[in-house]
């Protein structure tokens, strides 16, 4: 008891001579979550306002006589006539570890009831993105455990690969499948079971998605065991279209703690298109001017400046990485929409979901031919590239015959054979929903297809064909994909190796 | 009261004709105002209430409101007023205020500057920090 009285005299004691200087400023009119606020002379951009019922706003628009805030909190608490006053900081949220297996709102509270979040750090919620000097090369990959992304469209630690298509495409579904994919490697590494392993710790950015929508992803990734590595910022439809604004920013500050301190961080902007729409509902408001679908004219700046920060730093800059996987919801197919094509030509490369490949049952619904990823390829292994060379190449040709195949019998052999290749790799490509492949299964089981160990397999038994194979090899042949692992190559003797395990494979195997 | 782009261009040539030598001219502000009303042209009272609105903040920037718990002394008013001249020019003017909320010390606002010395800001800050 007596240390809090001599405490709180000691800072009586440093309040008593004290003199505060502050800029105030009165606020004029309040509606939809933005103030307007005359005075405050020396505010600067982007700085927190205080109110004095309490609330914070963030100073957006700074005018001749008059500026424009955002308010963060309950925004009826505040009225005509209130002061409001500068306080020199900007927006900050906490970051760290503590803040893995938590569901957070826009500002870094709590929002799963686990209680406060004890962190030691905070970052301001914008920031400028790591120059030139600070970057590395990205080369080292991002497993996400799906066959057709890992083959085809490899990603890197530090890009940023944009997941487009329509709605129910299973764009969500791919980002979710990649943050289980990682929990998996990261589980794995911290039991010893994977050498040189960099943890890749995941965020979660919901943008006006429905609070049901959310509740669901959360106990996916909880059902698969990935909330340890993961943080979900979750700003749903019914938050303001402030936070909406703000959580990918928040997002980005967290990750931004990871790649500092040494560490690799994914997040995940699920999406971009909903962030565009909740900006340009804070633009109007804030009478900006308007341009193309009434978007203001930094909507480009919005998020080019959100991606750029994610990237691949050098050790002396921390040596860590965030890497990117921003969401956008195309209408009817169309890639040539303002946001769209915005986002596209900011991000390093697009992974495009088909509705129709998805209603023929390719799932998940990758379009091979627009899906490309412009820096991944310097990230995968060896032995993917090995067996993943060719069948880029395979599916193009496959696409281009694909027409004739309803002639099966007039044939030539060399376009049967091109035919029934590509139809084989399709059915390779499909898997089921939260079950990542990991990496060196997909190295034996495309080497398998490269080697035409699949040909006589009807395309219908092709997926049976596969997982009988992936199980053979995990309970029959583990020192193979110990060695794939360790050597991260395919040299003469794993592929005499692998070719003996699936002559045993397909003599004892009923397909 | 929505006030629309040309009545805002003209309040603010209007501000920029109310200077002389840097001040306000209450002479020119009078005269301006009259010469409006009299040719009354489109929109002028739109033009009017944002030409009063600038006026009262470039006022606002150049009055010190001094707000205390209680009279101030002779000797305290003048030593203040003396410093805030030094500081913000000659021609401030000043205002007194009796203000009991703030329990005692004093509050100076001049334009949206607020120096705050009072009792209730101290204990609002050691509510803040506790």
């Amino acid at each position: 008891m007596s240390t809090i009285l001599e405490d709180i005299e000691t800072q009586i004691a440093g309040l008593r001579t004290s003199t505060t200087k502050s800029n105030v400023g009165v606020v004029r009119d309040t509606g939809d979550g933005v103030a307007r606020i005359e005075g405050l002379s020396d505010v600067m951009l982007n700085e927190m306002i205080e109110f004095s019922a309490g609330v914070y706003g963030l100073a957006l628009n700074l005018e001749e006589t008059e500026v424009g805030a955002i308010l963060l909190g309950d925004m009826t608490a505040v009225k005509e006539g209130d002061e409001a006053r500068t306080t020199g900081k900007l927006l900050q949220v906490p970051v760290g570890k503590a803040l893995l297996g938590r569901v957070v709102n826009a500002l870094g509270q709590p929002l799963d009831g686990k209680g406060p979040i004890k962190s030691e750090a905070a970052y301001p919620v914008e920031k400028i993105a790591p120059g030139v000097i600070k970057r590395k090369a990205v080369n080292q990959p991002v497993q996400t455990g799906i066959m057709a992304i890992d083959a085809m469209i490899p990603i890197g630690r530090g890009q940023r690969e944009l997941i487009i298509g329509d709605r129910a495409t299973g764009k969500s579904a791919v980002a979710l499948d990649t943050i289980i994919s990682q929990a998996r490697l990261n589980r794995a590494a911290e039991e010893g079971r994977l050498k040189d392993h960099r943890p890749l710790y995941c965020i979660y950015v919901a943008i006006g998605q429905k609070n049901s929508n959310v509740a669901r992803a959360v106990s996916v990734l909880e059902a698969n065991g990935a909330m340890p590595y993961t943080t979900i910022v979750s700003a749903p439809a019914s938050e303001t279209a402030t936070n909406q604004y703000l959580a990918p920013f928040a997002g980005a500050a967290m990750g931004e703690w990871f790649m500092d301190n040494g560490m690799d961080a994914l997040i995940i902007y699920d999406d971009l298109s909903k962030h565009a729409v909740a900006y340009r509902q804070v633009s109007l408001v804030l009478k900006r001017p308007s341009g193309r679908e009434a978007y203001p004219g930094d909507v480009f700046y919005l998020h080019s400046r959100l991606l750029e920060r994610s990237a691949r730093v050098t050790e002396e800059a921390g040596g860590g990485s965030v890497t990117a996987l921003p969401i956008i919801e195309t209408q009817a197919g169309d890639v040539s929409a303002y946001i769209p094509t915005n986002v596209i030509s900011i991000t390093d490369g697009q992974i495009y979901l088909e509705t129709d490949l998805f209603y023929q049952g390719v799932r998940p619904a990758i379009s091979v031919g627009l899906s490309v990823s412009r820096v991944g390829s310097a990230a995968q292994i060896k032995a993917i590239k090995q067996v993943a060379g060719k069948i880029k190449l395979d599916l193009a040709q496959f696409r281009e015959l694909a027409a004739f195949a309803q002639f099966g019998s007039d044939l030539d052999a060399a376009t049967k054979a091109r035919l029934d290749r590509g139809q084989r790799i399709v059915e390779l490509f499909k898997q089921t929903q939260f079950n990542p492949i990991p990496v060196e299964e997909q190295v034996a089981v495309l080497w398998a297809m490269q080697n035409g160990y699949l040909d006589s397999v009807p395309v219908e038994k092709v997926k049976q064909f596969q997982v009988k194979l992936q199980d053979y090899l995990r309970t029959r042949r583990e020192s193979i994909l110990n060695s794939i692992v360790s050597k991260k190559t395919i040299d003469k003797e794993l592929e005499t190796e692998l070719a003996a395990a699936l002559d045993e494979f397909k003599s004892t195997s009923p397909v | 009261m929505k006030v629309n782009k040309e009545s805002r261009r003209l309040a603010r040539e209007l501000i920029r004709a109310s200077f002389t030598d840097g001040q306000l001219d209450s002479g020119r502000v009078a005269t301006l105002v009259k010469s409006l009303t009299d040719k009354k042209p489109r929109n002028y009272l739109n033009a009017l209430g944002e030409y009063q609105r600038l006026l009262r903040l470039e006022v606002e920037k150049r009055t010190a409101t001094i707000e205390s718990a209680s009279e101030l002394s002779p000797d305290v008013a003048r030593t203040t007023v003396d410093s805030l001249k030094s500081k913000y020019g000659p021609d401030l003017t000043t205002k007194f205020v009796v203000n009991p909320e703030l329990l005692g010390g004093m509050r100076i606002r001049v334009g949206s500057d607020v120096w705050d010395s009072s009792v209730r800001n101290r204990l609002q800050r050691l509510q803040q920090q506790l």
